[in-house]
C-alpha cells in the first residue's frame, strides 16, 4: 500500500476516533498528541488502520513515528517488507 | 430502632422503555402502559424471538465530548442520561466533589456489546480494538460517570444479580450514614443482555418462553396464574441519597430511607427462600422502627417467575402485610434485572409523592386473593410507609423501607 493511501486511511481513522476533528484538514506534519489524542485514542487509531491494511504487527512497533506522515511512511514500508 | 441518620432521597432519574425521564415514566405507570414486543436490538436474536421492552437510545449528554461518547456503551449512555436527571434535580453541580460518591448496581452489564465486538473480530482477533480492554469492565461505567460529573469521593459497582439496584441504594445509604461522603448517588444500571444471556435465562426456566411473540402485550404477568417467567425490560434509575437538611439549597426530599435489610440464604441457586424473604422484610421494618401494620404499600419483586411470585406472596402473608396495597411495576417496565431494585424504589417514591398507586398489567387471575392487589386502574393512596423488595439469584434478599418525610 502506498504512503498516500496509508495516510488517507490514517486521516479517516483519526476522524472516526476523534470526531471533533471531522471538519479539520489534517496534514502529514500533524502529531496525534497535538490533535488531542490520548494513549487509548492513539492505540485505537493505529489498530483501526492496521485492520484496514490487514497488517498484523504489534502496536509497540508503531511507536517510533513522530507525526502522521512518518506513521504513514512507516506502516507503508512495514507492509511492503512483510509482503516480500 | 429508627435509623438515626435521617437519610432522604433528593433526586431521581429514570429511563425505561415506557418512559424516559420521571414525568413520562410516572404517566406511563399510572396509565399501565407497556412497550413489550419481539426484541430487535442487534445481538439479541440468534434465531430467537424473545419478547422484551427496549428503550430508545437517549440523546447524548452535553457533559462529555463526541470522543468520549463514541465508545460509551448503551448501558453507559443510559447511565449518563439517568444520572443527569437525578443530579440536576438534586442541584449537585458545584457541590464539593470530594464529598460525593457513586454506587453502580449490577455486574456483567454490557454483554450484548461485548458479543457484538467479539463477533466483529472473530475472524481477525488480533485487530480487536484496544478500547475493549476498558469496556469489558463494569467499572468503566464508573469511569464514564465520574468523568462526566466530576465525582471524586468514591465510585464502585456492587453485584447482587436482580437485587443489584436495591443493593446500590442500600450501599449509598450506608456510605452517607457512615460519613464517608455527604451525598451518594445510587444507580441501577441497564443490564444489556445478549442472546446468550437470554437463552441461558430461558433454559433455566426463569424467563418467559418465545411463545408470546404473537401476543407480546400479554407476556408479562406477575402474580397471575398464567405467568411463565419474567419478561426482560431495559431500564435504569438513579437516586440521590443524602442527610436531611445537610445542604441548604437541596430540593424537598421525596421521602426518607427509613430502614433496610440484606439477608442471604446461603444458596448458590436461583430458587427463592421464604425464610430469606421474611427475614429481609422483618429486618427492614425493625431497622425503621416500624411494624407490618405501619406499611401502606409494598412494591414487590414480582417478576412473574412461577416459584418466585408464590414465595413472595407467602412472605407477605407470613409478615402480616396482606392489608397493604401491592402492585407489580415489572408488569409495566419488564424486568430490568440489575436496574430493577433502583427503578422500583424510584417508582415507589414517585407514587408516594403523587399519592397514587399504579395498576398491575395482566393480573386477571391472581395466584392468591390475600394481598390487596392494585389491578386494573390506578388508585388514590395516602402512603406514609412503604416497602420495596428485591431478590437475586444466589440467595440474595433485600428490603427497603421508604417513609413520608412527615411520617
Amino acid at each position: 500500500m502506498t504512503k498516500d493511501k496509508t495516510f488517507t486511511l490514517i486521516t479517516e481513522a483519526v476522524r472516526e476516533i476523534l470526531p471533533e476533528l471531522a471538519d479539520r484538514d489534517l496534514s502529514e506534519s500533524d502529531t496525534l498528541d497535538a490533535l488531542g489524542a490520548n494513549s487509548m485514542d492513539r492505540a485505537e487509531i493505529v489498530m483501526t488502520v492496521l485492520e484496514e491494511m490487514d497488517l498484523d504487527i504489534p502496536l509497540v512497533e508503531t511507536h517510533g513515528p513522530q507525526n502522521l506522515g512518518e506513521l504513514a511512511q512507516h506502516l507503508s514500508d512495514t507492509a511492503a517488507a512483510k509482503a516480500r | 430502632m429508627r435509623h438515626p441518620a435521617g437519610l432522604v432521597v433528593t433526586g431521581l432519574g429514570v429511563t425505561t422503555a415506557v418512559g424516559q425521564g420521571k414525568t413520562a415514566f410516572t404517566d406511563a405507570l399510572f396509565a399501565g402502559a407497556h412497550r413489550f414486543a419481539v426484541m430487535e436490538r442487534p445481538g439479541r436474536q440468534l434465531g430467537t424471538r424473545f419478547v422484551g421492552a427496549e428503550l430508545p437510545v437517549p440523546k447524548p449528554t452535553s457533559r462529555l465530548g463526541a470522543r468520549e461518547l463514541r465508545t460509551a456503551s448503551l448501558t453507559g449512555q443510559v447511565a449518563l442520561t439517568t444520572l443527569e436527571e437525578a443530579w440536576t434535580e438534586a442541584g449537585l453541580d458545584g457541590y464539593d466533589a470530594d464529598r460525593v460518591g457513586l454506587v453502580i448496581g449490577g455486574s456483567n452489564l454490557q454483554q450484548r456489546e461485548l458479543v457484538l465486538a467479539q463477533d466483529r473480530h472473530r475472524a481477525k482477533p488480533r485487530f480487536l480494538r484496544p478500547s475493549y480492554g476498558l469496556s469489558y469492565l463494569d467499572s468503566d461505567l464508573c469511569g464514564l460517570c465520574t468523568t462526566a460529573f466530576g465525582i471524586r469521593g468514591f465510585a464502585h459497582t456492587v453485584g447482587g444479580a436482580s437485587a443489584s439496584g436495591q443493593l446500590a441504594v442500600i450501599e449509598a445509604a450506608e456510605a452517607v450514614a457512615s460519613g464517608r461522603v455527604d451525598v451518594c448517588v445510587a444507580l441501577g444500571a441497564l443490564a444489556d443482555l445478549s442472546h446468550w444471556e437470554l437463552l441461558g435465562l430461558r433454559a433455566m426456566g426463569a424467563m418467559a418462553a418465545e411463545d408470546h411473540a404473537d401476543a407480546p402485550a400479554e407476556a408479562c404477568r406477575p402474580f397471575d396464574q398464567g405467568r411463565s417467567g419474567f419478561v426482560y425490560g431495559e431500564a435504569c434509575a438513579a437516586l440521590v441519597v443524602e442527610r436531611a437538611g445537610a445542604r441548604p439549597d437541596a430540593p424537598a426530599p421525596y421521602a426518607r430511607l427509613s430502614g433496610w435489610s440484606v439477608r442471604l440464604d446461603g444458596n448458590r441457586d436461583p430458587n427463592p427462600s421464604l425464610d430469606g424473604e421474611t427475614a429481609a422484610i422483618r429486618g427492614a421494618l425493625d431497622h425503621a422502627g416500624l411494624t407490618a401494620r405501619d406499611i401502606d404499600y409494598v412494591n414487590p419483586h414480582g417478576t412473574a417467575s412461577p416459584a418466585g411470585d408464590t414465595t413472595e406472596v407467602a412472605a407477605l402473608k407470613a409478615c402480616g402485610l396482606t392489608h397493604a396495597a401491592v402492585n407489580a411495576t415489572k408488569s409495566i417496565t419488564g424486568h430490568g434485572l440489575t436496574a430493577a431494585g433502583a427503578v422500583e424504589a424510584a417508582a415507589a417514591l414517585l407514587q408516594l409523592r403523587q399519592g397514587r398507586l399504579h395498576p398491575t398489567r395482566n393480573l386477571t387471575d391472581p395466584i392468591d386473593d390475600a394481598p390487596h392487589w392494585v389491578r386494573d386502574a390506578a388508585v388514590e393512596a395516602d402512603i406514609q410507609h412503604c416497602l420495596s423488595l428485591s431478590m437475586g439469584f444466589g440467595g440474595i434478599n433485600t428490603a427497603l423501607c421508604l417513609s413520608a418525610c412527615d411520617a
